[in-house]
């Protein structure tokens, strides 16, 4: 076994090691067994990502069985560039929660225990296992294991924002097990078309077959359980009470990463299992991907109006997220386009996983920051704030840079993406995809000033009497403050490596 | 197609509404212990003994408990109505519109469905050579807990992680509960604790060369502790400080196993041909433990929480 195949395996078993001994460990220890974790899952993946940039595919047949008998890992260019993200957003918000322990929950009856809520640390660690064994998973039922893995612990995580959070993660609850059953039944079939639950190989026997309308009907079952998942308007009313009203160290890792695991597997099915259309006709893939690329398109609308008529900090960003999730399906089109070449495909995925990505550093350092706000002043609520950023500039930049990079602005990684699919789009003879782009674009710097703007302010005359909120919290460790600047550093750093990512990108691509 | 067929099929269809119709909570959890126990027929019926053991001890044994402790805390029905303003127009027009998208859903499914030209698994041929590998001779178990082991180990974690997310929501509550509602359970109790104790040990140990396993091991004792925990046992060791490690346990010593490849120069969950019975027996014995505390686990989250604080 060489050093990467030994890392691939330890990047999901050290996760849930460590989440199995913090279920015995005293709450107070639990924090350790967490940011020991993050450090070792950092170098893992380090090693995983410098050989996948070598280019070639990590893979590593479990149990010494390779498929079709044993389930395989598998790391390519997109799994690597999901885990880094992930382990970086993970580590920093580890860092976060370890430093801060009141942001990772409230027990039910109001108490916020001194030492953190217990339950956080086994949950995250069981979902940070879960994320990397749905990113490196070479098997399609190991991907459904893996991503009930992370829609249990994430709904578990939900709760943890106390009594008022129990009926969101209830319906998250539901939305997640429909959305896990029907990606069930869309693997069951392929499984009974192809015989084969193995990615590679259930993609070789479908470019093969000649009637494709089973594994049609199996990628829309999935895509559709996936679609809910990642909470795509119109199924996305879950997504805001839930994401809102977690912890704050929690709301970082829902909208940052838990949806991406769903994307993922998305891009995964699109790409590499749906076969090439004929040219010519209109086949019914190609009608699939223009209703969810219209389905995109009104979660940019919507999503972005939603945001715009929130007064509370925490729902705003939640709501972007809705918003955001519009852009990630806006490639399925040029997929489906039987015109398409290698090199469009390709910048298609790469713009599309740079939006991806950006959204999840950018949107986990926007809700730490807001919900270190909440913490210091016990409320989110934009009136309520005015004029706090004279006294928080670290937190105000950090907000700031994030929002840099979901606009989309210059040198930020959301720039290069929004670039790249753009001019994909154009190559393919998409222009619609502009100008998505260009409304997607302008809604969200409007609602990014509206949560950004208020905070700096000065307040008004009539104002002075409830000039300075309430402070629950006096001091903020710097630790804390450190992980949301440095995730927004890394929005806006991360685009000069553009270049490197594409590179990495198109080590196991599928044309 | 025979009569058998027919017949069960039929059953299960008429189980299914008497799950589905009735408006009393009760009678809801009734129908669906009878869909269990079609269901149970079915697989057997289908030769599939392991899923219809599986399906009997989770499906049919704890769910339909769950549901009938569930229901006996259930609001008087004239209440649980008032809430419901529609009228017998609006009512009609939900079930048309539900019983035709069920009816579209169903026609398109089966028409794919039927118009399939399935393929066998892959992995049917290569199976029975390869089992000489794995110290046990029945190929579920071989599946399970060597070829596609890291399945097993994540479908663990997660039993594992929702009695973690229980114990986050309830913490000190579900320790300090008893729940005792009188003597009509305790003879019953009293009566299968034994049976079932020994169903579990023999459901675990017939794994290797049988039907049987962790998970089907491990639903029966959680059934038995679920009985004896309604027949007023008092407190249990299992609810005290011995839940916690118990749930992780299972998973612990799995991982354990899991390193074991690395520590000798093989991969990840690659355990040797030589010790592998007794590595795999020891992680089913584990696994056993700690899938019946996490199903015990839910147990005690979810039972009505009126009747423990009465």
């Amino acid at each position: 076994m060489t050093l990467s195949q030994t890392a691939l395996g330890a990047v999901v078993l050290l996760p849930l090691v460590a989440s199995a001994l913090s279920l015995v460990l005293p709450p107070a220890a639990r924090r350790w067994v967490g940011v020991t974790t993050a450090v070792l899952i950092l170098l893992g993946t380090t090693i995983i990502v410098a050989a996948v940039a070598q280019g070639s595919v990590q893979e590593l047949a479990l149990s010494g069985h390779a498929p079709p008998l044993g389930i395989a890992m598998r790391a390519d260019g997109l799994g690597a560039l999901f885990l880094a993200t992930t382990a970086a957003v993970g580590s920093l918000t580890t860092l976060y929660a370890a430093a801060l322990p009141s942001s990772t929950g409230v027990r039910l009856d109001g108490d916020v225990p001194a030492a953190g809520h217990p339950g956080f640390w086994p949950l995250w660690l069981g979902c940070w296992a879960g994320l990397n064994a749905v990113f490196i998973s070479g098997d399609l039922f190991n991907t459904y294991v893996g991503l009930e893995l992370v829609g249990l612990t994430a709904v578990g995580l939900v709760a943890l924002g106390g009594r008022d959070s129990l009926t969101a993660a209830l319906r998250y609850l539901f939305v997640a097990v429909a959305g896990s059953l029907l990606l069930l039944l869309g693997v069951g079939l392929l499984l009974a078309v192809t015989g084969h639950l193995d990615v590679l190989r259930v993609a070789q026997t479908t470019s093969g077959l000649e009637d494709s309308g089973p594994v049609l009907l199996a990628v829309g079952l999935i895509t559709l359980g996936l679609a809910l998942k990642t909470a795509l308007v119109p199924l996305h009313r879950w997504l805001v009470p839930a994401h809102a009203g977690a912890p704050g160290a929690v709301s970082p890792l829902l909208s940052g990463l838990v949806i991406k695991a769903a994307l993922f597997v998305l891009l995964r099915c699109w790409l590499w299992i749906l076969p090439e259309t004929g040219d010519g006709q209109i086949s019914g893939a190609q009608v699939l991907s223009w209703t969810l690329a219209a389905m995109g398109t009104a979660a940019l609308m919507i999503g972005g109006a939603t945001a715009l008529r929130q007064d509370r900090l925490k729902p705003l960003v939640a709501c972007s997220t809705v918003a955001q999730v519009g852009y990630w399906v806006l490639l399925l089109p040029i997929v489906t386009d039987p015109r398409a070449e290698g090199a469009v495909l390709q910048g298609a995925l790469g713009g599309t996983v740079a939006l991806a990505l950006c959204h999840a550093v950018a949107k986990a350092g926007l809700f730490l920051a807001v919900g270190t706000f909440k913490e210091i002043y016990g409320t989110d609520e934009i009136s309520a704030l005015r004029g706090v950023g004279r006294d928080h500039p670290v937190l105000v930049l950090s907000m700031g840079l994030a929002a840099l990079g979901l606009i989309g602005l210059p040198i930020s990684w959301g720039f290069l993406g929004k670039w790249q699919l753009a001019t994909s789009g154009v190559a393919a003879g998409h222009f619609w995809i502009v100008a998505v782009l260009v409304a997607g674009t302008l809604l969200s710097a409007a609602y990014l000033l509206r949560a950004v703007g208020p905070l700096l302010v000065e307040p008004e005359a009539d104002d002075a009497a409830r000039r300075s909120p309430h402070r629950r919290l006096r001091q903020v460790p710097r630790a804390a403050l450190s992980a949301p600047l440095l995730l927004g550093l890394l929005t806006v750093g991360t685009g000069l490596l553009g270049s490197w990512m594409d590179q990495v990108l198109t080590v196991g691509v599928p044309w | 197609m025979s009569a058998i067929d027919v017949a069960l099929g039929l059953a299960v269809l008429m189980t299914t509404a008497a799950a589905l119709l009735p408006r009393r909570r009760s009678a809801q959890a009734m129908g669906f212990l009878g869909l269990g126990v079609m269901m149970v027929l079915l697989w057997l019926h289908l030769g599939s003994v392991d899923v219809a053991l599986a399906e009997a001890a989770l499906g049919t044994g704890l769910l339909s408990a769950l549901l009938v402790l569930l229901a006996r805390g259930e609001a008087d029905p004239a209440r649980q109505h008032a809430d419901r303003p529609s009228s017998r127009r609006r009512r009609l027009g939900r079930w048309i519109g539900t019983v035709g998208a069920w009816l579209l859903v169903t026609a398109v499914m089966s028409q794919v469905w039927l118009g399939v030209e399935q393929r066998l698994p892959a992995w049917r041929d290569p199976l029975p050579a390869s089992m000489g590998t794995t110290g046990v001779d029945h190929e579920i178990t071989g599946v399970l807990l060597t070829f596609r082991s890291y399945d097993t180990l994540l479908e663990s974690a997660v039993l594992m992680l929702a009695g973690a997310a229980v114990l986050a929501l309830s913490g000190a509550e579900i320790r300090a509960a008893t729940w005792s509602p009188g003597e009509t359970m305790t003879w019953w109790a009293r009566l299968s604790a034994p049976v079932l104790l020994l169903l579990g040990l023999w459901l675990l140990f017939a794994g290797s060369s049988d039907s049987g396993g962790a998970f089907q091991a491990g639903a029966v004792l959680a059934g038995m502790l679920m009985l004896a925990d309604a027949a007023g046992v008092g407190r249990l060791p299992v609810a005290g400080r011995l839940l916690a490690p118990l749930l992780t346990v299972g998973v612990v010593v799995f991982l354990a196993a899991a390193a074991l490849g690395p520590l000798g120069g093989r991969v990840w969950l690659d355990w040797s041909r030589e010790g592998a019975f007794a590595v795999v027996l020891t992680v089913e014995i584990t696994l056993t433990l700690g899938i019946a505390a996490a199903l015990h686990l839910l147990y005690l989250g979810l039972r009505p929480t009126q009747e423990v604080l009465r």
